[in-house]
């Protein structure tokens, strides 16, 4: 059981995962752009695992992601994404991004994932 | 390039070319007169010259008869002068009208192949030069211009030349944009797409989780829409690849990966599929294959493109094969079937987008029609080659061949060995 902090810009997207989660046993927050990732980790700390969508309006998953690094957070992170990489086109090494889960998602990927990085 | 020595303008082209004929038609009137006034000199001198002898004869007869002996002898004298002097006369006019014909042909001969060369050398170099930009604009070199001058006639087919040049690529600019704007569309709509599909997909996979609770009949619904949404997302899949390839934005990240590792994932994939038509799968990988430079979630998606269709495109019971070995400085992987196999015509078309089986199995067959264009991209994106081969009634076979990594490239040994 993880601590997963998951941020979507959709709210049945933001439903289908909490639901999907919490049926694996996760405990699950949600928010609905990448400030409101920012605020919450400033203010209750880093959960296990962030699970951002990476396309959101006023922050998205890979700006707020680069604002929690610059403030020295290392929390495992998955990018949830249309495409196989953050939809720009571009690597993000310097994110220490742990997977891209390309939508539609495939669930038994993303648990699988989700355990190896809480349990290493 | 050659370039001529003498060339007219077109202005003094076009004059020349009236001032000539001009001449011409005076020169040869002249002529015509010279050589009519010389006939008629000719004749003149004739009928004299008989005169002259009528007269001697008359004067030697007046002189056998003993009639005044000293005048029929000066006559005699006098008409032979008299004829001496005719002879020289018409000999000058025949010299002097040779000349004077002789000239005007020289004349308008030269004239005629200075006009004609000049004439010539003003068309040829702009024929030339719209020769070989035809050659380049057929070649699709859409920017050549040629320059407008010359002849009149040449000048007018420059420009003619130059206005299709500029529609073709005014046309070709247009085609490109709505070539972009398409694929931007089909970019944005699959990504638009893409959330609420996953929304669909995923409360339809919550449902079945929940499988008991639903009546058969629910059930069953519940799997027709996911199976619809499944053939959604390979559709939105195969589209967002193709649009990529064509923009120019499908790329691949290769690392090192085993040929082996890849087959078994992909027939891991596949396998209930197989085993649903009951077909026979069997699986020959060479050992000690090196490895290749592969992004694998895309060869993967190859191998599964290629063991998709045999499975769909074979009868129940059909054989399925895999075989990798090692093909000189590359990695071979082969994907057999047993199956229809396929036409030539068809099989000249197979790696062309939205070409696919004959209609009737089409109907049957689920695919996109998308899937052998793209394994084709993703293939030469990675450096190697895919080709399909068949025979009618007894099968295909699909062949894919990627770089192996660290293998001596055959044409390295062979430069090596001969520095060495």
């Amino acid at each position: 059981m993880a601590k997963i902090l998951l941020a979507d810009d959709s709210e049945t997207i933001l439903l289908l995962l909490r639901t999907r989660l919490e049926m694996e046993g996760h405990e699950v927050e949600t928010a609905a752009d990448g400030q409101e990732v920012v605020d919450r980790v400033s203010a209750a700390g880093p959960p296990d695992v962030l699970l951002l969508d990476a396309m959101m309006p006023r922050k998205s998953g890979i700006d707020a992601l680069r604002e929690l690094r610059a403030a020295g957070i290392d929390t495992p992170a998955l990018i949830v994404s249309a495409h196989t990489d953050g939809g720009d086109g571009e690597d993000h090494a310097d994110l220490e991004i742990a997977a891209y889960i390309t939508k539609p998602i495939d669930f038994d990927a993303l648990f699988a994932k989700i355990t190896d990085l809480t349990t290493r | 390039m050659h370039r001529p020595r003498f060339r007219l303008s077109p202005s003094l082209a076009n004059r020349l070319t009236i001032g000539f004929v001009i001449a011409f038609a005076v020169l040869t009137g002249l002529a015509v007169i010279g050589v009519a006034r010389f006939l008629q000199q000719r004749e003149d001198f004739e009928n004299a010259t008989a005169r002259s002898y009528q007269r001697e004869i008359e004067a030697r007869d007046s002189l056998a008869r003993g009639q005044n002996p000293a005048a029929a002898r000066a006559a005699i004298v006098s008409q032979q002068r008299r004829r001496q002097a005719l002879s020289d006369e018409i000999s000058s006019e025949t010299r002097d009208t040779a000349l004077l014909v002789g000239a005007g042909l020289i004349a308008g001969l030269t004239g005629a192949a200075l006009l004609f060369t000049g004439l010539i050398a003003s068309m040829r170099r702009p024929l030339e030069n719209l020769v070989e930009a035809s050659g380049r604009l057929a070649g699709g070199d859409l920017d050549v211009r040629v320059a407008v001058g010359g002849l009149a006639e040449t000048a007018t087919l420059a420009a003619a030349f130059n206005k299709m040049a500029e529609d073709l690529q005014r046309r070709a600019g247009e085609r490109d944009q709505l070539d972009r704007m398409k694929d931007e569309f089909v970019l944005t709509a699959s990504h638009e797409l893409r959330s609420p599909l996953t929304s669909v997909q995923g409360f339809a996979e919550l449902l079945l989780l929940e499988r008991e609770k639903l009546g058969p009949r629910q059930a069953e619904t519940v799997e027709v829409i996911l199976d619809s949404t499944r053939h959604l997302v390979r559709l939105l899949n195969d589209l967002l690849d193709l649009a990529r390839s064509d923009a120019g934005r499908l790329t691949i990240r290769p690392e090192p990966a085993g040929a082996a590792g890849l087959i078994e994932d992909a027939v891991r994939t596949m396998r209930a599929q197989i085993d649903a038509r009951r077909q026979k799968l069997s699986l020959e990988i060479e050992t000690d294959l090196p490895q290749i430079e592969a992004d694998q979630d895309r060869v993967r998606q190859v191998l599964v493109n290629l063991l998709a269709n045999a499975n769909e495109y074979c009868p129940e019971g059909a054989g399925i094969g895999v075989k990798a070995h090692r093909a000189g400085a590359d990695v071979e992987i082969d994907v057999i079937d047993d199956g229809p196999g396929m036409p030539e015509q068809q099989l000249e078309h197979i790696f062309e987008r939205f070409t696919r089986g004959d209609a009737g199995e089409t109907q049957r067959v689920g695919g996109t029609g998308l899937g052998l264009a793209i394994s084709k991209s993703l293939i030469e994106l990675h450096g190697g080659t895919i080709e399909a081969d068949s025979t009618p009634g007894q099968g295909s076979i699909f062949r894919i061949r990627l770089p192996a990594i660290g293998a001596p490239d055959p044409a390295d040994t062979e430069r090596s060995g001969a520095e060495a």
